[in-house]
């Protein structure tokens, strides 16, 4: 990532009987954003600086995702702890409201667990081409088991475009790159104890707890998570409802970020 | 030296532009297969290492592979259990030794125990136990276990089996992968309890565990010995020397592919296209992704790998490796009785390897190549190795007692009860 991740103020929220310190990543002032990140890791960029200009966004990494504490993952088990986790970080951020939860894809799914179990815990909702449900008549693809010439291809619409240069493009300092590389693989191992081999576990008969507005933005080309999946939420979500975003694949704040940006603030406006 | 013989049940006839089309393991289509094939298959690799016994070697070994057409044995008890039957049948005293059942992949470990039990008992103490950590495409595509999950449940697995081979009493199991209210295996293993082995490609983590632990550690050369041998047992014995541990070759083993020829020259001729097969149509046309899967790797491993991705050798070059770059890096060792003899002497005499592990089939030999080979091996290369290590007065704890080892119990299995 060409992007700058120290661009936000740090906090760590002791949680999980003090056994995981959970690092946030704190920028912007106004109404709270809690952002969840997709399955390789936080990444600070231009959707979020955007976002950030009217919100203040909180964005905690899954743990051992954070630089400089790869063990942490071990602390949690499963996905009921993550979920747990996270709920007693969001209490512990003390933020005065219920805030809006942003979810990007294995965000997407971790969000709606806890809008599913906790309703009131958040006042909206946006999930960008999230995992969580499963239909065999259009698999979601198998990343964890994807090299690293086929991540392109299924993160973006336009696989040469600016936006996968700037994922896959490779710090110039090797050390760095070494970093990089293996800092996205790890955390791919780490998101992947709580969606592999299938990334359903259970969220389908959940989904109907959900209380929160929902918004269930889809980049139309994602060969990630198919497009269909936004209906199949949109279904199963009471009052939600889908943005489709063209030229966009399962990433579509990176790749159309103006077009994104305005779904999201127009539903958030609304509230 | 200890030798033992692995075969593997690959199927033999796979089409020739297989590798440019297809990967050997989990999505191989079936549709390449003559079903009236597979009767053949399994019968000449149970044939092939009773040939074995009956000429002399050591131990009988085989593995566990799941969704591979280059060894159809998802469960290795199967083939033990019809080799224990059939040597113990002919008198051959000889080590039946299961040298991968993956703990790591495993979801009943207790069954795993049970299994191998039974084999001590049809045996009547002659098994070896081999628990590599697993292969992630087998442990995590092919059985649902998550990356990051392989080596606790492992960790966990071993555990069980050796409280339940161990422990006297009856016994509650409260794990995090496995929960028993009363564990009691009947029958527990003759031998108290059977040699343990961790089979693995030289992961620093895993040597460390097999050396505190009391386990032999098996090298699993298909990397190429001559390219990675000596810096991954270079590593091992440095260990041991801090860990406070003697320098005793009967804790190491490799598995090594080796192919005897009448000469040099008859072995190229004979061999290099089965050999070339093995390497581009099986272990070669394995994807890398399907050996390193996110998370089954720790971040300081997996940052230590990428500066140095030397423990894999010529791994990337497998797929279209030719007969003397596969002997030139040592992925085959092969010749004239005494050109093998005298490398394999050289190898294991250099890092220190008590047990060889011989792979005698390779892809695409067929009944009768095989049988020239074992024979060959037998006849001539065996009795040299067998006196490598005679004269060292180190006592040889991973190896079954009733086949002349001394094998001690494996300390306080319960310490290793934490995951």
């Amino acid at each position: 990532m060409s992007t700058d991740t120290h661009a936000t103020d740090q906090q760590t929220v002791a949680v999980w009987g003090d056994k995981v310190q959970l690092r946030v990543n704190v920028a912007g002032s106004g109404d709270p954003i809690v952002y969840f990140h997709p399955a390789a890791g936080f990444h600070w960029d231009p959707f979020l600086i955007e976002l950030s200009s009217g919100h203040t966004v909180y964005a905690p990494e899954v743990p051992g995702t954070s630089v400089g504490d790869p063990h942490a993952i071990h602390a949690v088990d499963d996905l009921d702890d993550l979920v747990l986790l996270y709920e007693e970080m969001i209490r512990k951020l003390d933020l005065g409201r219920a805030p809006v939860a942003i979810g990007q894809s294995f965000g997407g799914m971790l969000a709606l667990e806890l809008a599913a179990r906790y309703p009131g815990i958040f006042s909206r909702v946006v999930v960008l081409d999230s995992l969580g449900l499963w239909r065999d008549d259009m698999p979601v693809a198998s990343y964890m088991e994807a090299g690293p010439m086929e991540l392109p291809g299924l993160l973006f619409a336009d696989p040469q475009g600016p936006a996968a240069a700037a994922m896959f493009t490779p710090p110039p300092d090797p050390e760095q790159a070494i970093a990089m590389q293996a800092g996205l693989v790890w955390g791919m191992g780490c998101t992947g104890k709580f969606v592999w081999p299938i990334p359903d576990k259970g969220l389908r008969k959940r989904l109907h707890r959900v209380e929160a507005p929902t918004l269930i933005v889809w980049g139309e080309q994602d060969r990630l998570v198919p497009v269909g999946y936004a209906q199949e939420f949109a279904d199963l979500i009471a009052g939600s409802r889908v943005e489709i975003i063209p030229d966009a694949g399962h990433i579509p704040q990176m790749e159309q970020t103006e077009r994104t940006l305005a779904v999201v603030r127009e539903f958030l406006d609304a509230g | 030296m200890k030798v033992s013989v692995l075969a593997q049940t690959p199927y033999r006839e796979l089409p020739d532009d297989f590798e440019s089309k297809y990967e050997s393991c989990v999505t191989t289509p079936w549709s390449l297969v003559d079903t009236e094939k597979i009767h053949a298959s399994f019968r000449d690799s149970l044939d092939q290492l009773m040939f074995a016994a009956r000429s002399g070697f050591d131990g009988l070994a085989m593995t566990e592979h799941g969704q591979s057409s280059y060894d159809m044995v998802p469960n290795p008890s199967l083939m033990a259990s019809a080799l224990a039957y059939a040597t113990d049948a002919e008198s051959l005293d000889v080590a039946i030794y299961p040298v991968g059942r993956s703990l790591g992949k495993a979801k009943e470990p207790l069954r795993v125990a049970e299994e191998m039990a039974m084999i001590d008992g049809i045996t009547g103490g002659r098994l070896m136990a081999g628990f590599p950590i697993g292969l992630a495409y087998d442990a995590n595509i092919n059985n649902g276990v998550p990356p990051i999950d392989t080596r606790a449940r492992f960790d966990e697995g071993l555990a069980l089996v050796l409280r339940a081979w161990s422990e006297k009493e009856p016994f509650a199991f409260n794990g995090r992968f496995s929960q028993h209210r009363w564990v009691n295996i009947w029958p527990r293993p003759v031998q108290e309890p059977p040699p343990v082995w961790i089979t693995g490609i030289g992961n620093p983590g895993t040597m460390q565990y097999a050396l505190e632990n009391g386990f032999g550690f098996n090298y699993f050369g298909w990397f190429g010995i001559k390219t990675t041998g000596k810096r991954i047992f270079d590593r091992f014995w440095d260990m041991a020397e801090k860990l406070g541990q003697p320098r005793n070759p009967w804790r190491t083993s490799i598995i090594q592919t080796v192919c005897v020829g009448d000469d040099d020259a008859d072995a190229e001729r004979t061999y290099a296209k089965h050999v070339e097969y093995f390497f581009r149509k099986a272990f070669g046309a394995i994807p890398r992704e399907r050996l390193f899967l996110p998370g089954g790797i720790a971040l300081p491993g997996l940052q230590a790998i990428m500066r140095d991705p030397g423990d894999f050798g010529i791994y990337e070059e497998l797929r279209t490796a030719g007969w003397q770059f596969l002997l030139d890096s040592g992925c085959v060792i092969a010749g004239g009785p005494d050109t093998v003899a005298d490398q394999l002497i050289d190898i294991c005499q250099e890092h220190g390897i008590g047990h060889l592990v011989a792979i005698l089939q390779s892809g695409s030999m067929d009944r009768e190549l095989t049988e020239k080979n074992t024979a060959l091996f037998a006849e001539r290369v065996l009795p040299r190795l067998r006196e490598l290590w005679t004269d060292e007065d180190l006592p040889n704890h991973w190896w079954p007692q009733r086949l002349g080892g001394a094998p001690s119990l494996v300390g306080d299995t319960k310490k290793l009860e934490v995951a």
